[in-house]
């Protein structure tokens, strides 16, 4: 067995390692620029995780890990995402009253997980990885130990945390009893012969239920959604941000994997469920976000929609609907992150989080105001942007499926309706910033080097997938062939 | 191909500039216009250096990348090299350039001159992606792009309603035109399943009946677009107008480029026009020509008189390409851009000398004040009137002898036009340069700035010798391969007379008579004698055929009254019950889910663990 196919997963605990050590030694005024360190050891994995290929024996430990084309895909994802943060935290390290270099290694240490859980071939692996992003975050979420509301945001996060890990937990070991194994090629073997009966097993089909129920909690789909907006409300807005892109998107791979290459034959059944969670999803997250004021719980009901509109890829249930997913995931990266870094900058001195304190933002920052505005016109989906792709391709291929399940052509005239609704509240924040009276504070917003890079990076991320976007839809493509 | 590399600089680097412009240099006026004119020079230098390297004809034709494929749609971008795109390529960025150091001079003194060389160099970029477009739908993107850049320099000065106004008309007008040119690109593609310029033709020379019963109508819609851009009659009313931007933007835009495109388009598509669809589109063309030059006798404003000749002109160089000669279409248009060009940066100088004054009849004299500019004005106006050996005189003949072979009525328009065209352009010398100073302004003026009056020599230099540098032998190749075209400076100068030798004579002759008509009646005179000769016709000539009236009276009352039917719609159907409603609905859902989302922990365990049940029910209870 090859330890170096582990390169990237150790090489990122070392730095967290590395990065907590080094607090011990560095004066408290250079903590600060830890992060850079951080950001830039992230970077240098980046970088390896470009020149690595997908070797010719892509598993080890007895096939619990796997580094095919997906995962390699959602490394660099996470990879990418992390660095974004790290520099994010950077910016809000003065809020942060203790412990940044915590926060920093924290945010390395969350990252392992979700590299581990883009590998993950095996129901250990996945709940290990699972746990060991979910118990940072635990820590993540209530890090202003100040504020009351992180507080809150993290117990509740927790306790509703604990409740579907339990439920997840109850899930493997029903499907291991059942089945034998937590391996999901053998699982896959498995429900293909007839004579072991596994398609039809209830209990088995029980047990697969409850595991959805843990990643429904991480990708926050309807009714699993419930504690999305408090907890992005109170955490820390790096945390957030994480929180809307890594988590999210290492429910989503985790979901993929487990649908398509351990159950396939129970997918296919299942169809219909996939169908009203992802409709469900979608209108309970743009409704609500309507008559929200706070930006970040704005955000937080908005990536709910969001989760419901990548569930619709994951319904369609073909290589198109999954490389759609892919797309979608990576302009939703560059997007969701643009806006909250501009919250992180914009709204520093303030402490408020409302929409409203956007106001006038054009005349103190205009690199800022247009970032926002960008940002919320790409998750609304409107072209030349990210995010109009992205939609574009997930609604495609639903309509494809649709020829065959007509409830598909349902289910893209309400993600159609969503797209409509969603106009109006993400428009109601560029409306704010530049229609928004006169504003409170009238100083213009002073940026690092670092963050205006970061603001820059988002944009040119955002641009350049809405306006040439086929060299990620063919990456997209390829890492979804290669996990058949 | 030699230097693939050199088309991508050319094409992104005014882009470039106009980003750099717009982002960082704002407020250093200096470096913003070097940037944006270095652009265009370096654009044009390169330009020299590829058709070098390759010739006219490089071997491969076409560089493209995959810009996204879904399912069946195939988008590519990429650039099409050849005769057509390079011919054009070298005026776009060489009449471009000395149009850009003019302006320099030009614009000196205007507030936003940066903001000025930003969008000039965003329609540099959109203008060149027209010209080196490969696909339909490339060419779409620019063809906006150039409506978009248009109507922000006729907009340069919003601060005036006059000019908004002309730039809302221009865009306005051009969507109409658009709109025919999107759906004419759908039909192609529906029935071709391609958009690339080389893959249409060659499918359409394999099964020439690939587009059925839609091939006519699909031409006409494709020429809808070209109707627009290049202000055909009935879509002709924006071009006039326009002249409310800067004269340099009308140089560029609405005499040398930007209304070329038209035309450029459809010598490009030239392959899917169905006989009965060139006859309707050389029918505009000679109408347009025809109109235009009757209206362009009774103005008086300068530039508004070399508006109405450009329109005059497209109308010749449409109804070339109606008459199956897109060479001599494009001929037209080469030789027209520097011409045309010259005589709006010689109107330029005039209006700047005389402090922004417009109207001919109040200058006169200013031969002596303003030598150079008199002359350089002097050779474009004889090279629009075609004069031979000039190189107006070369292109026109080209289309007048194709109009000779094919119809006889277009003929006698084409030869009328032409008279007309020497008529008011002499007019127009007559009051403004010679005789005596008409107001006190004249006594002030003086020659401009070199930056000024050396693009007007280059360009004079051009009109002198255009048609006989091998331009036309260069597109008959390509458009009209198998003709036979003149090579070698002393062919080209008699060519004409041995070819056709009817149009030629036709042609000086209608020059005689319009200089003669001009000579008597302007040489002298005080104020315009034709309204006293002519009467009603002067009139509505002086009131452009009363267009501006008939759209107001008709299209915009129309449209006014759907207005105010979908305002009604508006405000009480979908703002009143739809939003209202939907709204009260939703802010009653929002008052059950804020119920919901109590912020209570307990509650939010619980609604956990019945969704759970609920699923669970569903999937296996039943």
């Amino acid at each position: 067995m090859n330890v170096l196919i582990l390169k990237h997963e150790i090489t990122l605990l070392l730095l967290a390692l590395g990065v907590m050590l080094a607090d011990l030694w560095l004066p408290p005024e250079r903590k600060r620029g830890l992060g850079y360190l951080a950001s830039a050891g992230v970077g240098a994995i980046l970088i390896c995780s470009l020149l690595t290929s997908v070797p010719e024996s892509p598993f080890a430990f007895r096939q619990m890990y796997v580094l095919d084309g997906m995962a390699l895909f959602f490394k660099r994802f996470f990879l990418v995402a992390t660095i974004l943060v790290l520099l994010m935290a950077v910016e809000f390290s003065d809020r942060i009253q203790a412990g940044i270099s915590e926060y920093y290694s924290l945010i390395l240490f969350a990252s392992a997980g979700m590299m581990f859980a883009a590998s993950a071939n095996d129901f250990a692996l996945l709940f290990v990885a699972l746990e060991l992003i979910t118990v940072t975050f635990y820590v993540l979420v209530s890090f202003q130990r100040g504020r009351a509301t992180s507080l809150e945001a993290g117990v509740k996060y927790l306790i509703i945390g604990a409740l579907s890990s339990a439920f997840m937990v109850f899930g493997i070991a029903f499907i291991f009893g059942t089945s034998g194994s937590f391996n999901f090629g053998d699982i896959a073997a498995k429900l293909a012969s007839p004579e072991a009966g596994l398609v039809n097993n209830k209990l088995f089909l029980f047990g697969l239920l409850f595991l959805l129920v843990g990643l429904g909690f991480k990708i926050a789909a309807v009714p699993f959604q419930i504690w999305a907006p408090d907890v992005y409300q109170g955490a820390p807005t790096p945390t957030t941000a994480f929180l809307a892109v890594g988590s999210k998107a290492a429910g989503m791979v985790l979901l993929m994997r487990v649908l398509f290459v351990a159950v396939p034959e129970v997918t296919a059944q299942w169809w219909k469920l996939l169908v009203v969670i992802s409709a469900l999803t979608i209108l309970y997250g743009n409704l609500c976000a309507l008559p929200q004021t706070n930006i970040k719980r704005l955000l937080g009901y908005s990536s709910i929609s969001h989760a419901g509109y990548l569930l619709l890829g994951i319904a369609a249930a073909t290589t198109a609907g999954q490389s759609a997913v892919l797309y979608y995931l990576s302009g939703y990266l560059f997007t969701v992150l643009a806006a909250f870094v501009v919250i992180v900058l914009v709204l520093r001195d303030t402490g408020a989080e409302e929409i409203s304190s956007l106001a006038g933002l054009h005349q103190r920052s205009p690199l800022l105001a247009a970032a926002m505005t960008i940002s919320m016109v790409s998750l609304a989906g409107i072209p030349p942007l990210a995010g109009f792709f992205g939609k574009l391709l997930l609604i495609k291929s639903a309509l494809v499926v649709g020829a065959e399940h007509q409830s598909f052509y349902w289910l893209v005239g309400i993600a159609v309706v969503g797209v409509v609704i969603s106009l109006a509240y993400y428009l109601g924040v560029v409306r704010a910033i530049y229609w928004g009276g006169e504003a409170a504070e009238k100083s213009a917003v002073t940026l690092s080097l670092p963050a205006t890079l970061t603001v820059a990076a988002c944009l040119v991320g955002i641009l350049f997938i809405g306006i040439y976007p086929n060299p990620l839809m063919k990456a997209a493509e390829a890492a979804v062939l290669s996990f058949k | 191909m030699h230097l693939q590399t050199l088309p991508w600089i050319i094409l992104f680097l005014p882009l470039l500039a106009a980003v750099v412009i717009t982002l960082f240099t704002q407020r250093d006026r200096k470096t913003s216009a070097t940037l944006s004119i270095s652009a265009i020079v370096i654009g044009f230098v390169l330009t020299v250096i590829f058709i070098k390297a390759n010739s006219f004809n490089p071997e491969v034709k076409e560089v493209s990348l995959n810009w996204l494929d879904i399912g069946p749609l195939q988008a590519e971008f990429g650039l099409r090299l050849d005769a057509l795109s390079l011919m054009m390529l070298l005026v776009v960025t060489g009449v471009g350039s000395a149009i850009h150091i003019y302006s320099w001079g030009y614009m000196h003194e205007d507030r936003c001159f940066s903001r000025f060389f930003a969008s000039l160099s965003l329609f540099t970029f959109s203008m060149l992606g027209i010209v080196m477009a490969n696909n339909f739908l490339q060419m779409f993107i620019s063809w906006e792009l150039v409506g978009v850049s248009s109507y922000l320099l006729i907009g340069f000065w919003y601060e005036k309603a006059s000019a908004a106004d002309a730039a809302k008309k221009a865009f306005i007008t051009n969507r109409l035109g658009d709109f025919g040119f999107m759906l004419g690109i759908l039909i192609v593609w529906a029935a071709l399943g391609s958009l690339n310029f080389g893959k249409l033709e060659a499918g359409l020379a394999d099964n020439p009946a690939a587009l059925g019963s839609l091939a006519t109508l699909g031409g006409l819609l494709v020429f809808c677009g070209a109707m627009g851009k290049s202000a055909q009659f009935p879509l002709h009313v924006w071009l006039p107008d326009a002249m409310e931007g800067p004269t340099p933007v009308s140089a560029l835009i609405h005499a040398a480029t930007m209304v070329a495109a038209g035309v450029y388009m459809l010598s490009r598509t030239f392959f899917i026009y169905t006989p009965e669809a060139l006859q309707v589109i050389a029918w505009i063309g000679g109408c347009t020509a025809l109109l235009a030059a009757l209206v362009a006798v009774q103005q008086n404003d300068i530039k508004r008189i070399l508006a109405y000749s450009t329109l005059s002109q497209l109308g010749y160089m449409v109804m070339a390409v109606g008459l199956a000669a897109p060479e001599a279409g494009m001929f037209h248009l080469t030789t027209h851009a520097f011409f045309k060009a010259l005589l709006f940066l010689g109107a330029g100088s005039v209006i700047h000398a005389m402090h922004h004054e417009q109207d001919i009849w109040r200058m006169g004299g200013l031969c002596k004040k303003m030598p150079v500019t008199y002359w350089t004005f002097m050779v474009g106006t004889m090279a629009l009137a075609g004069v031979w050996p000039l190189s107006g005189f070369f292109s026109k003949d080209a289309i007048l002898a194709a109009a000779w072979h094919h119809s006889m009525p277009l003929f006698i328009i084409g030869v009328g036009v032409a008279a007309l065209t020497t008529f008011y352009m002499f007019r127009l010398v007559f009051v403004a340069f010679l005789g005596g100073e008409r107001s006190h302004e004249v006594g002030h003026a003086h020659e401009s700035p070199w930056v000024m009056t050396w693009p007007l020599r280059i360009l004079a230099v051009f009109s002198i010798v255009g048609g006989v540098i091998g331009v036309e032998a260069l597109f008959g190749g390509m458009l009209h391969p198998g003709g036979e075209h003149p090579h070698g400076l002393a062919a080209q100068l008699v060519y004409p007379f041995k070819h056709a030798p009817v149009a030629a004579l036709s042609g000086l002759a209608a020059f005689g008579i319009g200089l003669f008509a001009a000579w008597t009646l302007y040489a002298r005179a005080k104020e315009d004698p034709l309204p006293a000769r002519i009467g009603t016709l002067s009139r509505w000539m002086r009131d452009r055929f009363y267009f501006d009236e008939l759209y107001e009276a008709t299209v915009i009352k129309v449209h006014d009254a759907t207005a105010a039917v979908v305002d009604w719609f508006d405000r009480w159907l979908i703002g009143f019950a739809a939003v209202r409603g939907s709204a009260g609905a939703t802010s009653l859902f929002g008052n059950v889910l804020r119920f919901i989302q109590s912020g209570s922990l307990q509650a939010y365990a619980f609604l956990l663990v019945l969704g759970v049940a609920v699923i669970l029910f569903f999937v296996l209870g039943r």
